[in-house]
C-alpha cells in the first residue's frame, strides 16, 4: 500500500489539475466554454427573423451579481413564445472578473431564444473589455431583424481615453454608408444615455444629430440607471427607455409594427 | 573669522573623540585584563560576537523557498520566507507570480504577502510530520497598468468602491512534511507538500445574497511545496 501511495498522490494531482477550481488569479482572462457569442446569435437572429416586419424584443441589463434574479429571467422568458430576441444591455459582472462573466454568460445561455450582449461600464473594469471581446465579441456590433437595423455601441466614454474614442464615430460613418436593402428602420442600444456621467458629453448633441440621420430612427434603449426611463433626451422626439436593473425583476418589450408604430412594455416577474 | 570657528570645531570635536576612544580602549583593556586569566571565555565570547553578527545578516536569508500552484495569486508561484514563534507556528511569505495572458493581451507579473498560522505539528514518524491546519491571509498586487489601487480622479467620488489591483484572500490547507537526514543534505532540512482552499473580497461578494453560485465556485485550489533550509 505504501509503496502505491506515490502514485496514488501523483493519479490525485493529475486529476485536481484537470478541475476548474485551480484559479489563477480573478482576473486572469481563463476563459472555458462558449465564445464569440454575439455573432453566432446574430446569424441565428437574422435567420429566424428575415422577412419579418413585426419584431418583437426583450430590453434588460445590469444583471452585476444578481445571479439569482437573472435565472429566473431566463426562466420566464423561456416560457414566452412570443418574442424574437433578447438585448442584454451590459453590466454583466460587477468587478469585471473574469469569473463573472462565465457566471453570467452561462446563466443567459440558457436562453433559448437567440441573446446578445452590449458591453457595460463595469466590464470594462480591469481587463474585462478583453474578457467581454473574447466571450461576446465588438464592443459596437449591429445586426438586422426584419426591416429593422440595431445599432448597438459602447457607450462608457469615462472608462477609456481619447486613444480609445467613444462613442466611435468612425463606425457610426461606417454603420451609415452599409445600409442592407430590407434597411427601412434603425434602433440604438447603448448602456449608458447621452448626459449620463458615463457618456462624452461635449458630443452628446453631436452623437444625437448622426444617429438622426439613420433611417427609420425608431427610438433608443439604455441601461444603466437602474431605473425605468422615459424620455425625449433633446427634446426632438427620439425617445430613450431605460431598463430596470435585474434586482428589479423586471424587463422591457417592444413590439415594432410594419405600420411604422411601436409599442413597449414593462414586464416584472 | 568663519574658518577659524571651523576649525576650532574641528579641533573640539576630535579631541572629544579621542578622548572617547581612549576611555573605551581602557575598557575594553580592563576586560581583557579581567579575562586574561581565562582564555577560552575570551575566545568564546569573540565567536558568539562573530556568529551573531553572521546571523544578524543571515537573517535576510529566507528559511524556506516556497513553490505554489494557482491559489489566485498567478499560475506559478514561487516565493522565501521567515519561520518563527517558539513553534515556528508563524510564516510569513512573499512570492512573486506568473500569469499568462489566457485570453488577454500580456502576460502578468503579481506579488503576494502572505502570513500563515500553523497551530499544531503532529509527528508520524521519524522522517514524516502532518500539520492538520494551516491558515492565514495573503494580499496579492498584479502589475499592469489597466489596474489601480484606488479608482482614478476622473471618477466621481465613490463611483467604484473597490481596487482591481489589490485582493484580499483567506486560506486554509493542510500539510505533509518529510524530514531528510541531516547528514545526507546540508543545504535541505525538510520537503513539505501542502494543499490550500483560499477565496477572496471579489468572489465572497459574488457568493454573497444568491443561491446560484456554489462553493466550487466561490472556493479556489492551490497546491503547493516548501523546501526548508534554515
Amino acid at each position: 500500500m505504501l509503496k502505491k501511495l506515490p502514485f496514488l498522490l501523483v493519479a490525485l494531482l493529475v486529476s485536481l489539475t484537470g478541475c476548474d477550481m485551480f484559479d489563477s488569479h480573478p482576473y486572469d482572462g481563463q476563459i472555458t466554454g462558449d465564445t464569440n457569442i454575439n455573432a453566432k446569435n446574430i446569424s441565428r437572429i437574422e435567420q429566424a427573423t428575415a422577412g419579418k416586419t413585426t419584431i418583437k424584443f426583450a430590453w434588460m441589463g445590469d444583471s452585476q451579481r444578481y445571479y439569482d434574479e437573472t435565472e429566473e429571467f431566463v426562466k420566464k422568458i423561456n416560457e414566452r413564445t412570443d418574442l424574437d430576441f433578447v438585448i442584454h444591455g451590459g453590466d454583466l459582472t460587477d468587478f469585471g472578473a473574469t469569473e463573472e462573466f462565465m457566471w453570467m454568460r452561462d446563466i443567459m445561455n440558457g436562453l433559448k431564444l437567440p441573446y446578445v450582449a452590449l458591453i457595460g461600464n463595469h466590464d470594462c473594469l480591469a481587463n474585462g473589455e478583453e474578457i467581454f471581446r473574447t466571450i461576446y465579441g465588438e464592443e459596437n456590433f449591429s445586426f438586422m431583424a426584419g426591416n429593422i437595423k440595431f445599432v448597438c455601441l459602447n457607450t462608457n466614454a469615462l472608462e477609456f481615453d481619447y486613444s480609445h474614442p467613444i462613442p466611435d464615430f468612425n463606425y457610426l460613418e461606417q454603420e451609415l454608408n452599409s445600409q442592407p436593402q430590407q434597411q427601412e428602420k434603425t434602433i440604438f442600444a447603448m448602456h449608458v444615455r447621452p448626459y449620463s456621467e458615463q457618456f462624452n458629453n461635449n458630443v452628446a448633441w453631436v452623437f444625437q444629430d448622426v444617429i438622426k440621420r439613420f433611417p427609420g430612427l425608431q427610438f433608443c434603449v439604455n441601461a444603466h440607471d437602474h431605473r425605468l426611463q422615459v424620455d425625449d433626451l433633446f427634446n426632438d422626439g427620439v425617445i430613450y427607455y431605460g431598463s430596470e436593473n435585474m434586482e428589479k425583476r423586471s424587463y422591457l418589450v417592444f413590439t415594432v409594427t410594419p405600420d411604422n408604430n411601436y409599442t413597449y412594455e414593462v414586464v416584472r416577474y | 573669522m568663519k574658518w577659524l570657528d571651523i576649525k576650532k570645531a574641528g579641533t573640539l570635536a576630535a579631541a572629544l573623540l579621542l578622548s572617547t576612544a581612549s576611555f573605551a580602549q581602557d575598557k575594553v583593556t580592563d576586560s581583557i585584563a579581567a579575562l586574561d586569566s581565562d582564555k577560552v571565555a575570551v575566545t568564546d565570547s569573540v565567536t558568539v560576537a562573530v556568529k551573531d553578527y553572521r546571523s544578524g545578516w543571515g537573517k535576510l536569508i529566507p528559511k524556506y523557498i516556497k513553490l505554489q500552484y494557482a491559489g489566485s495569486m498567478g499560475f506559478m508561484s514561487l516565493g522565501g520566507g521567515y519561520d518563527y514563534g517558539v513553534n515556528r507556528q508563524w510564516e510569513t511569505d512573499i512570492f512573486f507570480g506568473f500569469l499568462p495572458h489566457y485570453s488577454t493581451a500580456k502576460n502578468k507579473i503579481t506579488l503576494t504577502l502572505k502570513q500563515n498560522y500553523i497551530p499544531w505539528k503532529t509527528d508520524i514518524n521519524d522522517r514524516f510530520m502532518i500539520e492538520l491546519l494551516t491558515t492565514g491571509l495573503y494580499i496579492n498586487t498584479i502589475f499592469d497598468d489597466e489596474f489601480w489601487i484606488s479608482e482614478p480622479d476622473k471618477y466621481p467620488n465613490g463611483y467604484y468602491s473597490f481596487s482591481t489591483r489589490i485582493r484580499f484572500n483567506a486560506f486554509v490547507g493542510q500539510r505533509l512534511t518529510y524530514k531528510l537526514k541531516p547528514e545526507s543534505h546540508k543545504f535541505l532540512k525538510s520537503v513539505t507538500a501542502f494543499y490550500e482552499v483560499s477565496t477572496n473580497d471579489v468572489y465572497v461578494l459574488s457568493a454573497f445574497n444568491n443561491s446560484y453560485l456554489k462553493p466550487k465556485d466561490y472556493l479556489v485550489l492551490s497546491l503547493g511545496v516548501k523546501l526548508q533550509m534554515f
